[in-house]
């Protein structure tokens, strides 16, 4: 019977390293954001029962009768409301991929693999256009 | 044995019945009046009901994102936009999660994730663009029939543990992707290779767009791809699905997220009550009948998919 061997490289555990970090962090600002958010523990730019009220409208009707402070970038100039925050640690998890992507880049190159280098900072560049919402029209 | 299939198939079935009644006077987001509930009840309801499905989805080994649109858009009063956003960010969290121990493991593949996900990522990004402009009955229409499409592909696919590749193809090899690693069953090391790389490009284009479309996680359909068409052994393909689904989820998030389509309110207690869920799911896998939860799921999924049908068609 053969011991148990890891086969990961380097850049995997690099990858998996950061990955593991950027996502515990996610959680705990995820529930702490939400926690703060249904408490009230901030004034929020809706109250929750207009957004209750709402949420069977299409995400373009909604927001053109109520000006809930989520959606995309804009929400950051109302972080001092609880429900932007909240939406913001939801933000924060769609940049965990992106922050990983940037360190198996770098560790790709170091590597003189310049196949992956150019698939992470390809990946990397499609994500940051999703993020900057160009592509989507975001705010 | 006789009563032990009887039994298998009353369960779904009077499952079925009721979930497809139920909505009619119980929640039922279009037909029902004026929602007199407090919001809470329904973020507590989200909660245990997506608490539950985390349970359900580990144990018949699908994502948790493809069990929750289709079924939270069809017994919770939330428009679909909202319920794709979220659906995405319960895919999303539920593999960033997974992902760390299977890279560390070896068991994942950062290169065969990052070959097939740099195409499929765009095509996700088209999908979402595509999903949130089409209106909602046609996108209820094609939910129900992607839906059904994934039971059946659910219901007739048989995965191969470990596929023989004697050839591995041209593009294969320029890309590197091939591996190694060790296999908890067999005890010893696994070397692996894949083939016919352009037709699995092809392939999660087509997967990320619907990904994308429907926020579904797309496990469903990443796994067989890798395993039966890449060849890829079924242990690789199932962690190497989780980053490609990270990858891709990612990317179509943000089209949701700045369309204004997750609403934190309803994400933030799915995202929770799924990876709640799978954690204690993971810990019942040995102990309950996966084949029973699987036929549950499937019929879940059927029922589903019939209401985005009947719906779509506006009955």
């Amino acid at each position: 019977m053969k011991q148990e061997t890891v086969h990961a490289d380097k850049v995997q555990l690099a990858y998996a390293g950061i990955l593991s970090k950027a996502t515990t962090l996610g959680i705990i600002l995820v529930i702490i954001g939400y926690v703060i958010y249904v408490f009230q523990l901030l004034p929020l730019s809706v109250p929750i029962d207009q957004v209750a009220g709402n949420w069977g409208l299409r995400a373009s009707e909604f927001h053109h009768k109520i000006p809930l402070a989520t959606s995309g970038w804009s929400s950051f100039s109302q972080a001092e409301k609880g429900d932007a925050f909240s939406y913001i640690t939801l933000i924060y998890l769609g940049t965990v991929t992106m922050l990983c992507l940037a360190v198996s880049g770098i560790a790709f190159l170091r590597e003189k693999n310049m196949v992956y280098t150019f698939f992470s900072f390809a990946q990397l560049a499609v994500l940051i256009m999703a993020a900057s919402g160009l592509i989507s029209g975001g705010h | 044995m006789g009563l032990k299939n009887i039994r298998a198939g009353i369960v779904p079935g009077v499952l079925a019945t009721l979930l497809f009644l139920m909505p009619r006077f119980a929640f039922a987001a279009g037909a029902a009046p004026a929602d007199t509930t407090a919001w809470w009840m329904w973020v507590l309801g989200l909660f245990v009901f997506t608490f539950l499905l985390g349970i359900v989805a580990v144990i018949a080994g699908v994502g948790g994102g493809v069990l929750y649109v289709p079924i939270v858009s069809s017994f919770f009063p939330f428009h679909i936009d909202f319920v794709r956003g979220t659906g995405l960010l319960v895919a999303l969290a539920g593999a960033l999660s997974a992902g760390a121990p299977l890279l560390r493991k070896g068991l994942a593949n950062l290169k065969l994730a990052m070959s097939m996900s740099l195409i499929g990522s765009m095509s996700s990004i088209a999908g979402a663009l595509v999903g949130l402009a089409l209106p909602e009955k046609t996108i209820q229409l094609a939910l129900g029939g992607t839906i059904l499409g994934i039971t059946v592909i659910m219901f007739l696919s048989k995965n191969s543990a470990y596929p023989e590749i004697t050839k591995p193809d041209t593009l294969s090899k320029v890309l590197q992707i091939y591996g190694i690693y060790y296999d908890e069953n067999l005890k010893k090391d696994i070397d692996w290779q894949v083939h016919r790389t352009p037709v699995g490009l092809i392939l999660f284009t087509i997967i990320g767009f619907m990904a994308g479309m429907f926020g579904l996680g797309a496990g469903w359909a990443n796994v067989p791809v890798f395993n039966l068409v890449l060849g890829a052994p079924l242990r690789v393909s199932v962690a190497t699905s989780v980053f490609v689904l990270s990858i891709n989820d990612t990317a179509a998030a943000w089209v949701y997220l700045h369309k204004g389509a997750v609403l934190p309110l309803i994400a933030v207690p799915s995202v929770a009550g799924m990876m709640l869920g799978t954690k204690i799911g993971a810990k019942l896998l040995t102990k309950v009948h996966t084949s029973v939860v699987r036929r549950v799921v499937i019929v879940l999924l059927a029922v589903a998919g019939l209401r985005a049908l009947l719906k779509g068609f506006g009955i």
